[in-house]
Order: structure tokens, then C-alpha cells, then sequence
């Protein structure tokens, strides 16, 4: 075990570098640079540039350096723990990452909870009633989150909850919470603000999780040991829950790690229209606008999650399902 | 105390072999090939088949979408900005008159700076059809002005709506399709051809090609694929001609797309060249492109149809947000994206509702393609 | 004529203090809200907080003086929309009042010599958010320690400060008194000090003295940049000194409110301040309103916040398509929706491309009947009734119907297809058949391409509107959407052969108003790209002015710059609007595309019609947000338009 963990987190290295290559090349794929989009948005603006100031802060910015060179600058400082610095709040990276990681991860919690509280119930029935209406009725339900494009729903949703609810609008909880910590009231606040995204992300990943517990539910029930515990009468429920439930609830336990990268960029596109203080809507900004540092470091984050993810992944299955052993059989 | 049993023999003549004969329909089904089975398998799945029912007409409506259309997309009807959905009825006061539409009413409320409607009891405008219309150039060759369905003369039909030049939704709508219902369809064709070909490679050769290509899928999934989307497509030269553009984001799609299949195709062959079929193969000296192409790729064909099949609406939704994030398609191209990022507005939801319905269309074609998919996977599974 | 004009102001701002004379000395009336805080000892009295000449804020016309209190709050669509507190905010040396007209504000005179010779005088007294005094030293510490240094300003003194290429001798006679004078005339001196992105020329010295290297303490210096992790103290210098920018909560500054929240945040608050030199006629301390609350909220949420209630005040983020969502909204109650008007000289423009790198566009590009032809065959009556709901102002990209420069015949824009296509048949566009395309002198058929960079679809919309009735003429339209960067790129290397664009940003030109965005002084002018950085450059890279006219307009832009007095000014401007109007360099569609403004019914003194313009305008800068204020009651206002 120990050994294999030493090799997986070898592995890593070369692809992290490569990755960060690679993301940093993406990033300054598209024309012009921080500075040019800004001064376009001040010209669309009627606002009109200051070209010394420009210049000077281009100098200042590093701007005016080879892609190669600030490359290696921003790699250079991830590897002391420098994230860069980001343009457009003026202020080091990680001081703008840190704030919103918090609302990020109750929100993406959030929404993980919801998506399994909505999907188990209806997986599992579909499974055990295969094409009767129910199973065709509510997976047709889930699956038309899946199938609306999030940004529609969001935006809908959102304008009758307040017109017949008088529920607020956008964010995650009221503007006069913004500058305080953590407390009591502005949890509760966050309660009265949190259930529309949750309701509009939870429902887009519930339909591939329905399907996905379904299919693994048909499997399970159609192995032999589902019939001898029938033949040795155990009742159907009992029989449900004791192992195939478990069996094919593997595949979900093992897949946390995936929820590891949903808080950098999860739902972005919703958290744009909602106006949500997480930081997927800062890194579709911070695309749009240049800001490389803060792209490419928030880009960065989350490749690690993922690969992070992707081990916890590995070790959560190798410890819940005692028929895999890590390390053996990778050759094939 | 026992009675005989009564002895009876079967008065033809025994037939040793009778336990082993099929009969002629199940004769077919075994013999039928691997296509064959997987279709009779999907017949039973009702609404898979629905769903292709309906996929086909949408794929048949968009080869004939300007007959299909009432109007020509772009024909602008200024009178007649933001007016609602008309509907189709069959009696007026009471009297049978066939398909026809009441005609609006126009007034302007200068308070609020609404244009509000109300149909005209007295303008009963009767639909053509069969008819002449608006003039087009089919598939932009053959010039037309053949319609299914047309307006009365002098009159309007905008059985959606019109948006806020006055153009009619339904005609954008149907005119929007051909983007939106091939998108998908081209992306996945360039994602199966990349996944067959590396994954192919990667599965049958192993070592160190499997060891880089493995790497490459790795590092690629590695990337959230909206932030590799937003920077491919911002990349990409907007002022290339529309027709480019969406090629450009097809291929796009399809080369972010194709490492979920090429990891299908790896881990199936990865198994598949250890059987016997194959090394009978090897030792009777065939080259591994036709093993590949020949022995191993078929034999799992199928499930890669059904894989591909719930990649499609990914795409079309994908084409849609990019639309929303001002990347992608703009107008004046019409797609389902483009007319719903114009729906994107608070203006939409709460005055003009009827904006939003290209949002059905959407939903049709990703719940379709996601049925047909799922029964596609359940019929190419050998084993069910 | 400018000297007097000022010379009047000072005498009227002299007048209306001598009235409120018993209030500035004693009757001055603090905030409630500072009560506490004076009591306690933490902030002086109000009387001694105040200049001891404060300004006296009494417009007269639908002015109600107001009472102390309450919280604005307002809705940004980005973080970095901090810096419109300071561009709301509007206090400058000098600022322009409702009617435009230059008028002193911070300070308590400005005598201005022929445009050469500026002597400033503070208010004595007068006091920075944190209580120490402003005085001249605050500009010297400018002048000497901020543009005079090659670490902080390498590039020297800003443009605007540079008459004929040549700095100001700046002195400081006494503690209130500063003198900016050069040898030839600068016109755009006061102007620049009165922009909502003003040219700030004084800064808090005694707060940036302590990262400035010639008076902080070297190790401590090197420690706090080290612990800032800025790369020297210059970069740390400038981070903190962002009085436009606004993001730095700790920066003393002259405005009403000041930044509370730290960056970055979701929401900014303001809080009044205390030394804020403007009172009322009743002798109340300004700001009325002790707060303001800034939110930040994606730009298209915007509306469904205000419509929600959420805002007291909003005009950013709106457009004109909102107002029939908020006029709805606005039956309820509580607030009320105004349509002001805009000073763009048109909303949209069309940009053909003089220094186009194609030779057969650029030569029909540059004939004047060419551009006139085209101009004739848009409609822009259908465009205004389709679009803006026929509330628009048709006609050319150029000065507004309320300027002292207006002539009916500047902006009148026929549609006359017939004459479009006598125009084109003249130039020898031939068309192929009776009613098919146009063609051009080398074969190829009549496509203008036209590049549009807009993120909303109102530019597509107008395009084609256009597209129909440009066929008429036998020219065909086809639309290119473009990204921002591209676009402007494509401009500048004469790729492309056409542009849409918003028009002039200011269409209410008096004589002073400078002509730069009349005369090819910029690259960033979409129709002569090439010809602008040529002259921005002096001549270093793009191409010299080879067309008559616009040759003429430098010259004019010279007589403008040099003249004697407004008189001379008037005249120079007089002759560029009309080349302009002859010649259509560039073609205007329809302007005064009104702006909704939402107001609260509980809140005051926000006119019912208003200008919305950044320059001059600074938005609702100069309406004076600090004189706005919350009454008890609501109050509903007649519907309109």
C-alpha cells in the first residue's frame, strides 16, 4: 500500500508540470492581454484610458516580458507557495482565492447532499420496478434538469421566487452579511439564499446519477447471491438493503473525489447568472478578462484536486471493496 | 395397492437431435448477427425506440426546414415586435372555418413602452397551405417559396410568437435546428474518430504508447472543460465566417471530448487482445491494423455507438453555454444556443415568455438522445 | 471670457455664503450620527471640522434642503466599480455644475490667466477624511515627490500638463496658494481637473510620505514592502495611492464618503465624511446620507436586483429595453423609474475605414459622396420606432440639439433613396442588372462587411435594419461579429472595411469643449485609425494625413488650442462641425437613446430629468449625490414619458 502511494504521488510530478505548461499556454491563447481588455471595457464604457498609465502598469504587471518568462516566474513561485498576483482585485492571489473558498465548499456540499437525497430514492426505485410507469415517470423528471441548459433555469427560477415568494435575489446570503464573519444570523441568511442554487445544481447532476445507480442496481440484483438469499427467504427489502444496495453504492463512495475540483469551477455558469460568491464565477471572470495569474493559478488548484481526487478515489474503493487490491493488475 | 401406470409411446419416429433444434424464429435469433440482435433487443425498449422515432423526425425536419418554416428566419415584420404566440383554432362563434388565427389588435402603451396585442374577433385570417411564401434558397442552392404553412393573405401566422425585430420564433426556431442538431452530431464524429484511433493504439500496443496516451488523457481530464472551452473557443478567430466558426467549435467539442471514449476503447482491448480470437489472429499473421479493424474493434462496436449516442446532447448543451458566455455562435447565425442566450434576459422571463421556447426543442432532442442512448447500452450489453 | 465666467462664480459662491454668513460661523449642523463621536472627544465639532469658507450648496430651482441621515444604496456590476464613489462623488479642484459651466468646488478660487497662468486658491482650513489639514503642501508633494520622480512617473509629467510639449513651472506662494503656468496656452488644464477620471494634482502627503523613499525610514520601508510583497517601494507607493481607483480603505481623500471595506469584497460600504467641505443653505454639514452600500452583483442581474427593491439609486446596469420590466415593477411603489437623457452624440455610428488596407475601399471610403450616399440610404425613422421606440433622436453623429453650437442643419439626415442612388450611379457603382447588386471598380460585387464588437444584440439588430434598405441602393450588408480586441485590432491595421460603434461620447459641446474626437488626433478613432497615431506618435508609426478635409481639421484643432478667447474657440469649432457635417466621416444613426434612472420615492433632490454622461457628467456627479436625501414618507411622481 505504502509503496503504492509513494509511486502514484511520483507519478504526479511530471503531470502536474506538464499541466501547468499547459495551462499556462491555454490561458494566453486568446488576443490581448489583461491591460488590452480592460481598456477596451473603459472604452465601452465612455470611460477613456490613461496610455501612460497603461504603460506604466504593463511595466509594472510584467506584461511586457515573453510568455516564457512569465512562465517561469508563476512557476516558479508555485513551487515556494506564490500564488502570483492577481490584476484585477490588485491584491495577491491567495488572498483572493481564500475568501470565497468557504461559501464554495458549503455550496458544492450542499448541492452533493441534495443530488444524493433526490437521486437515491428514485435509483432505486427504478431499478426494483424496471419499466413500470413510475421508473419511466421519474426518471423523466430527473433527467430534465439534465437536459435544460442550467443558466435558463437559474435565471427562471430565481425571478418567481421572488415575484410569488418574495425570496431574494442572487447571492448567498443578505448584502449586509458581506463583511462579517461567520455567525448565527448570517448562517441563517445563508439558509434563506442557499436553496435556489442548490435546487438548480443539484438537479443537473441528479440525472446522471439516477442512471448511474439504476444500471448498477440491475447488475447487482441479477447476480446469484441476490436469488439465494431470495430462495433462503429473506424478505425483498432486506435483501435490498444488505448487499446490492451496498455493491452499488461503490462505485458514488468512491467517486468524493470528484467533489474535490466542483470548488473551484462547479456550476460556474449558474454561480454567473446567480451572482454567488464562489469562485467558480471568479475563474470564468478571471478567464475573460486575462487576469493569468489568477486563471492559471485557480486552473492549477483545481488540476491538483483532481488528481488528488482521483487517488483519494482509488484508496476510498480499495477500502470499501475488499475485492480490489491496489497495485495488482495495472500491467493489464 | 399401485395401479399401472398407463404406458404410452409417442407414435413418430424419434428424433435424437429434437432437443437441440430451434425453432425458425429463435433459429433467427441466434443466428442473427451482433447489428441484428442489438435491434431486436432495443425493440423492447419502448422508449428507446420512441426517442429514435422522434430524433429521426427532428433529423428529417431539419433537411426540409424551409419548407417547414412559415416564414423565412429573417424576414423582419416590424408591425408586429414581441407579439405573442397566436393560437391555431377551428371555430369562430361557433362555426366551423378550418385552421385559422385571429389577427392582433396593436396599440402602444406609452407609460410602460409596451406594445400590447389583443386578437381582433373581426380579422379571422385563415391558413394556407401548401402555399407560397416568403422566398428562400434551399439549402442556400435551389430558390423556393414552397411552404407547408402559410399566413392568410395580408395576414400573420406567428403561432410562437415574434421576437423583438418582429422575426417569428417558429421559423427560428426550425432555422436554428440545422446548427444545433449536427453540432453534436460532427463533434462526436471527430471525438470517435480521435478516441478509436488513440485508444486503439494505446490498447493494442501498450507499453509506452499506452504510457504517454494514458498520461495525455489524464492531463486533459485533468482540465476543467469549461475554462478549456471558454480559452479554445476565445482563441478562435471570431471574425472567420459564421460557417467556420462552427466548425471551429465542433472540433473544439470533439477534441475535448474524446478522451472519455479512448479510455472505453483502451480498457476494451486491453481484454479483448488477451482472447483467443485473437491470438488466433496474431499466429495466423494478420498486421494489427486488421486485427484492430477487423477482429477487435467490431466486436465492441455497438457499445461504443450507445456511448457516443449520450455524448451528443452533452454537446448541443455545450454549444448553448459557450452561446450564453458570448463565445461560441452569435447572431446573426441562428442555433438554439443563439436564440437562447437572447432568451437570457429578464426581459424574456417576465414580459415575453414565449422567448424561452426554444428551450423545449432543447430539452426533446437531450432527453431523446439520452433514452435512445441508455437503450442503445442496455442492447449492445451481450450479456442481458 | 473664461477668467470672468469664473470670476462671476466666485463672486455668486461669495454671495450665497454671505446669506448663510451666521451658519458658517457658528449655525453649522453636524450628522446625528456623529454625535456620539464628538461627544467622546474622538472628532472636533463640526464648525471646526468645516473650511472656514465651506461651500455653499444652494442650486435654487427644485432644490429642498434635506436632514442628515440614512443609507444609499446602490448595485455595481464589478468589484472594480469602487471607483464610481469617486466619480459620484464629484469633488474636484473645479467642477462642472448642471448647466456645464466650470465652477470652483474644493477650491475657493481659480484665476486663470489667458489659459497660461492658473492660480489656485485652497479653502483655509480646509481638511483630508482623516482630519489633517490639505494644503499646498499636498500638490508640491505631488509635483516634486510623485511626478518628479523617475521611479514612481518615468514617463514625467502626464500629457495633459505638457502645452506644446513644454511642463508647467508649478509654485506654491504661500500655504492656500498654487500657480501652474506655462508660456503658450492650455485649454485642457481646468477640463482635465474637472473629468470624472480627474487629473489629480495634489495627493494625502502625509500619508504616502511614509512609503515614499526619500521620507520613510529605510529598514521599516523595506520591511512593509517585503511584508506587501511588492517588488519595490515604488510599486507599493502606487498601490496605495489610487485616489481614482479608489480600493484603498486607509487613503485620506476630499470626497463625500469614504471606502470602509477592505477589498475584496461583495459589498462596499461608505460612511460620510466628517471633514467634507460643502454645507447646505441651513447650514447642515453635506453629505446628507451617512451611508452608502455598494453591491456587487453580475451586470445582468442588475435589473432583477433594482426590481426587487435593492436599490435606492441605480442607473449603471440598465438599459433602455428594461424600462417597460421596470416600469411595471415601479407600480408598487417603491421607487419610481426616469428616462434622462444621454449626451452620446449618437448611439450608434457606422465607422467607414479611411486608412482601409484594401486600395478600392479606401479610395471609395474616402469619397464623401460615397459616404453620404450611404448615409441616405439608412432609415433611421424605422430604426428609432423598432428599436428605441421612437424616442430616439435621428440624425448624424455629431453635437446635440441643447448645445450652444447646435444648428438644426448639423444633424439632419434625409432618408432619400433615389438621391443615394444618383449619388452612386455618379461615382460610377454600376449595377450589374436593374434591381441586383452594385459593383465595384475592380468587378467584385458592393459587400460592405460590417465589424461589430457588441456583447448585447442591439448592434446586430440596427445592421439589419440597415441591411434592407441599403439593398434598395444596390449595396449589400453583411454582419461580423467580433471580439473587442480583435475588432479594435482589425481597425488599427485598416483590415477591416467597416465598423458599428457608439458615437461620439460627448455631444453637448460648448467652445471649450476640447475637439479630439473631432479631429484625427487618436488610433483609437474607428474611421481615420491610421492618421490618429500618426499624430499621437509625432509621426513614428501609422500614415500622414493625405485628405483636404482633414488636414483641415488639424488646422482647426490648432486655432482652437491657440485662440485668444471663446470667441475664437467658438469659431473653430463652428467650421469643424461643419466639415463634418458635409463631409460624413462618419454615419450617425440616432442619439439621446434615453437612460432609466431609478430612484427610490423616499429618496430627494434626484431631478426628474437629468443628464447621464460620464464627460462632463461624471453619471449623477454632477446632480451632487452628497445633497441627496431620504425623507420619511414616500413619494410617487407623475408617470411619464
Amino acid at each position: 500500500m505504502l509503496a503504492y502511494l509513494a509511486r502514484r504521488l511520483l507519478v504526479m510530478i511530471p503531470t502536474l508540470v506538464a499541466i501547468s505548461a499547459i495551462v499556462f499556454f491555454i490561458i494566453q491563447l486568446p488576443p490581448g492581454d489583461y491591460l488590452s481588455t480592460m481598456v477596451e471595457e473603459l472604452l465601452a464604457q465612455g470611460e477613456k484610458p490613461d496610455g501612460d498609465r497603461i504603460r506604466m502598469l504593463r511595466e509594472q504587471f510584467g506584461l511586457d516580458r515573453t510568455p516564457i518568462e512569465q512562465y517561469l516566474h508563476w512557476a516558479g513561485g508555485l513551487l515556494v507557495g506564490d500564488l502570483g498576483w492577481s490584476f484585477e482585485y490588485n491584491l495577491p492571489v491567495s488572498q483572493v482565492v481564500g475568501e470565497r473558498l468557504v461559501m464554495s465548499f458549503l455550496l458544492a456540499f450542499a448541492a452533493t447532499l441534495f443530488t444524493y437525497i433526490v437521486a437515491f430514492p428514485i435509483g432505486i426505485y427504478s431499478a426494483v420496478r424496471q419499466y413500470s410507469v413510475g421508473d419511466y415517470a421519474l426518471t423523466f423528471v430527473g433527467f430534465i434538469g439534465l437536459a435544460t441548459p442550467s443558466f435558463l433555469i437559474a435565471l427562471v427560477v430565481m425571478h418567481f421566487s421572488n415575484v410569488w415568494f418574495g425570496a431574494p435575489v442572487g447571492g448567498l446570503y443578505d448584502p449586509a452579511y458581506a463583511e462579517q464573519p461567520l455567525s448565527w444570523a448570517k448562517f441563517v441568511s445563508v439558509l434563506g439564499h442557499i436553496w435556489i442554487p442548490i435546487v438548480v445544481i443539484g438537479l443537473s447532476s441528479t440525472a446522471e446519477m439516477i442512471r448511474q445507480l439504476r444500471a448498477n442496481l440491475l447488475d447487482e440484483l441479477q447476480r446469484p447471491y441476490v436469488v439465494t438469499g431470495r430462495a433462503k427467504g429473506l424478505t425483498e427489502g432486506r435483501l435490498l438493503f444488505r448487499y446490492p444496495l451496498r455493491m452499488a453504492l461503490n462505485p458514488f463512495i468512491a467517486d468524493i473525489g470528484s467533489i474535490l475540483p466542483k470548488l473551484i469551477s462547479g456550476s460556474a455558469i449558474v454561480g454567473v447568472v446567480l451572482s454567488l460568491p464562489t469562485n467558480g464565477p471568479m475563474l470564468l471572470r478571471a478567464l475573460q478578462s486575462h487576469d493569468m495569474y489568477l486563471a492559471g493559478s485557480f486552473l492549477m488548484i483545481e488540476a491538483v484536486l483532481v488528481v488528488v481526487g482521483m487517488l483519494i478515489s482509488d484508496i476510498a474503493l480499495a477500502l470499501l471493496d475488499p475485492r480490489i487490491r491496489l497495485g495488482a493488475g495495472s500491467e493489464k | 395397492m399401485s395401479q399401472p401406470i398407463p404406458h404410452y409411446v409417442d407414435p413418430r419416429p424419434f428424433d435424437p437431435q429434437a432437443g437441440e433444434r430451434l425453432s425458425p424464429e429463435l433459429e433467427r435469433y441466434y443466428m442473427s448477427s451482433q447489428w441484428r440482435m442489438m435491434w431486436l433487443k432495443l425493440r423492447r425498449h419502448r422508449l428507446a425506440v420512441i426517442s429514435g422515432a422522434i430524433l429521426a423526425a427532428l433529423y428529417a425536419m431539419i433537411l426540409i426546414a424551409e419548407i417547414l418554416a412559415p416564414y423565412d428566419p429573417n424576414t423582419r415584420h416590424t408591425e408586429f415586435i414581441y407579439a405573442p404566440p397566436q393560437d391555431v383554432r377551428l371555430f369562430h362563434e361557433g362555426r366551423f372555418v378550418g385552421p385559422h388565427v385571429l389577427g392582433w389588435e396593436k396599440s402602444l402603451d406609452m407609460d410602460t413602452l409596451k406594445r400590447v396585442y389583443t386578437p381582433d374577433p373581426a380579422k379571422v385570417e385563415k391558413l394556407r397551405f401548401l402555399c407560397s411564401g416568403d422566398t428562400y434558397r434551399f439549402w442556400g442552392l435551389i430558390e423556393g417559396s414552397f411552404h407547408l404553412v402559410c399566413p392568410a393573405e395580408g395576414g400573420q401566422f406567428f403561432w410562437l410568437g415574434t421576437d423583438r425585430l418582429g422575426r417569428d420564433m417558429l421559423s427560428r426556431m426550425i432555422s436554428g435546428a440545422r446548427i444545433s442538431l449536427t453540432i453534436g452530431v460532427v463533434g462526436v464524429a471527430i471525438s470517435f474518430v480521435l478516441g478509436i484511433a488513440l485508444g486503439g493504439l494505446a490498447g493494442y500496443y501498450g507499453g509506452w504508447v499506452d504510457a504517454t496516451i494514458t498520461r495525455a488523457i489524464e492531463i486533459i481530464r485533468s482540465f476543467p472543460k469549461l475554462p478549456l472551452f471558454m480559452a479554445l473557443s476565445a482563441a478562435l478567430p471570431i471574425w472567420l465566417p459564421p460557417i467556420w466558426v462552427y466548425f471551429g467549435i465542433t472540433m473544439i467539442v470533439g477534441l475535448i471530448d474524446w478522451t472519455g471514449l479512448a479510455r472505453a476503447v483502451r480498457s476494451k482491448l486491453l481484454a479483448l487482445r488477451e482472447e483467443d480470437f485473437c491470438t488466433a489472429a496474431v499466429l495466423m499473421g494478420a498486421n494489427p491494423r486488421r486485427i484492430i479493424g477487423r477482429h477487435l474493434l467490431p466486436s465492441f462496436m455497438s457499445h461504443l455507438v450507445a456511448v457516443a449516442t449520450l455524448n451528443i446532447p452533452e454537446m448541443i448543451l455545450a454549444e448553448t453555454a459557450l452561446s450564453f458566455l458570448g463565445l461560441g455562435l452569435r447572431p446573426p447565425v441562428t442555433s438554439w444556443g443563439v436564440l437562447l442566450t437572447e432568451a437570457q434576459n429578464i426581459n424574456a422571463v417576465a414580459l415575453y415568455p414565449w422567448l424561452l421556447l426554444p428551450i423545449v426543442p432543447v430539452v426533446v432532442t437531450v432527453l431523446a438522445f439520452n433514452f435512445l442512448g441508455d437503450g442503445l447500452r442496455d442492447a449492445a450489453d451481450p450479456y442481458k | 471670457m473664461t477668467r470672468s465666467r469664473l470670476a462671476t462664480a466666485i463672486l455668486l459662491a461669495a454671495l450665497a455664503l454671505a446669506s448663510a454668513g451666521p451658519a458658517s460661523a457658528q449655525g453649522v449642523t453636524d450628522s446625528p450620527s456623529l454625535a456620539a463621536e464628538v461627544a467622546a472627544g474622538r472628532l472636533p465639532a463640526v464648525a471646526e471640522r468645516l473650511p472656514r469658507a465651506p461651500l455653499v450648496h444652494a442650486p435654487g430651482g427644485d432644490f429642498e434642503p434635506g436632514r442628515h441621515g440614512g443609507e444609499l444604496r446602490l448595485i455595481m456590476g464589478r468589484s472594480q466599480d469602487v471607483r464610481m464613489m469617486a466619480v459620484y462623488g464629484y469633488a474636484r479642484l473645479v467642477g462642472y455644475d448642471t448647466r456645464f459651466q466650470l465652477q470652483p468646488d474644493i477650491l475657493e478660487a481659480v484665476e486663470n490667466e489667458d489659459d497660461r497662468v492658473f492660480t489656485l486658491r485652497l479653502r483655509p482650513g480646509h481638511r483630508w477624511s482623516d482630519g489633517h489639514p490639505f494644503t499646498s503642501a499636498d500638490f508640491r508633494y505631488w509635483w516634486e515627490d510623485v511626478v518628479g520622480n523617475r521611479q514612481i512617473a518615468p514617463s514625467g509629467p502626464p500629457q495633459t500638463l505638457l502645452a506644446d510639449g513644454q511642463p508647467p513651472r508649478v509654485t506654491f506662494p504661500d500655504a492656500h496658494t498654487v500657480r501652474f503656468a506655462w508660456d503658450r496656452p492650455n485649454p485642457y488644464f481646468l477640463p482635465a481637473l474637472a473629468a470624472p477620471s480627474p487629473l489629480y494634482i495634489y495627493r494625502p502627503a502625509h500619508y504616502l510620505k511614509q512609503v515614499h523613499q526619500k521620507y520613510a525610514d529605510k529598514a521599516k520601508l523595506e520591511d512593509r514592502v517585503k511584508a506587501e510583497r511588492m517588488r519595490n517601494w515604488a510599486q507599493l507607493h502606487n498601490r496605495l495611492d489610487n485616489m481614482y481607483r479608489n480600493d484603498n480603505p486607509d487613503l485620506p481623500t476630499l470626497e463625500p464618503w469614504v471606502l470602509q471595506t477592505k477589498p475584496p469584497a461583495e459589498r462596499f460600504v461608505f460612511v460620510r465624511n466628517p471633514y467634507f467641505h460643502r454645507i447646505d443653505a441651513d447650514g447642515r454639514q453635506l453629505p446628507y446620507i451617512d451611508r452608502v452600500t455598494m453591491a456587487v452583483a453580475d451586470a445582468k442581474l442588475i435589473p432583477l436586483k433594482v426590481n426587487a427593491g435593492e436599490a435606492d439609486l441605480q442607473a449603471r446596469g440598465l438599459a433602455f429595453n428594461n424600462y417597460t420590466f421596470l416600469r411595471q415593477a415601479a407600480k408598487q411603489g417603491a421607487f419610481d423609474v426616469r428616462l434622462w437623457d444621454t449626451a452620446k452624440g449618437a448611439q450608434l455610428a457606422l465607422y467607414p475605414n479611411l486608412n482601409a488596407e484594401d486600395p478600392v475601399w479606401r479610395t471609395l471610403n474616402r469619397d464623401p459622396r460615397f459616404r453620404r450616399a450611404l448615409s441616405l440610404a439608412i432609415n433611421r425613422r424605422e430604426i428609432n420606432q423598432v428599436v428605441y421606440f421612437g424616442l430616439a433622436l435621428e440624425g448624424h453623429n455629431t453635437v446635440l440639439p441643447n448645445s450652444v453650437l447646435h444648428d438644426p442643419a448639423l444633424r439632419a439626415a434625409r432618408f432619400d433613396l433615389a438621391e443615394a442612388n444618383r449619388l452612386l450611379d455618379e461615382i460610377g457603382l454600376k449595377r450589374v442588372s436593374r434591381r441586383g447588386l452594385r459593383q465595384l471598380p475592380d468587378g467584385r460585387p458592393l459587400e460592405i462587411t460590417v465589424e461589430t464588437a457588441g456583447e448585447d444584440t442591439e448592434q446586430t439588430d440596427v445592421l439589419q435594419l440597415i441591411h434592407d434598405s441599403w439593398l434598395e441602393a444596390g449595396v449589400k450588408l453583411f454582419i461580423k461579429p467580433s471580439q473587442r480586441e480583435y475588432f479594435r485590432n482589425r481597425v488599427f491595421a485598416g483590415k477591416s472595411v467597416m465598423t458599428i460603434w457608439s458615437g461620439i461620447e460627448n455631444g453637448l459641446l460648448t467652445p471649450g469643449t476640447n475637439p479630439e474626437e473631432f479631429v484625427p488626433v487618436s488610433q483609437q478613432h474607428l474611421h481615420w485609425p491610421k492618421w490618429g497615431q500618426h499624430v499621437e506618435t509625432g509621426g513614428r508609426s501609422g500614415e500622414p494625413i493625405d485628405d483636404p478635409a482633414a488636414r483641415e481639421l488639424m488646422r482647426l484643432n490648432e486655432a482652437w488650442r491657440n485662440a485668444g478667447g471663446e470667441f475664437e474657440r467658438f469659431a473653430a469649432w463652428k467650421r469643424i462641425l461643419e466639415i463634418h457635417a458635409e463631409q460624413v466621416f462618419t454615419i450617425g444613426l440616432v442619439a439621446n437613446v434615453r437612460q432609466p434612472v431609478v430612484v427610490s420615492t423616499r429618496l430627494r433632490n434626484v431631478p426628474q430629468t437629468g443628464i447621464y454622461n460620464w464627460d462632463p457628467g461624471a453619471f449623477f456627479g454632477i446632480y451632487r449625490p452628497d445633497s441627496f436625501w431620504f425623507a420619511e414618507a414616500r413619494r410617487t411622481a407623475a408617470a411619464q414619458p
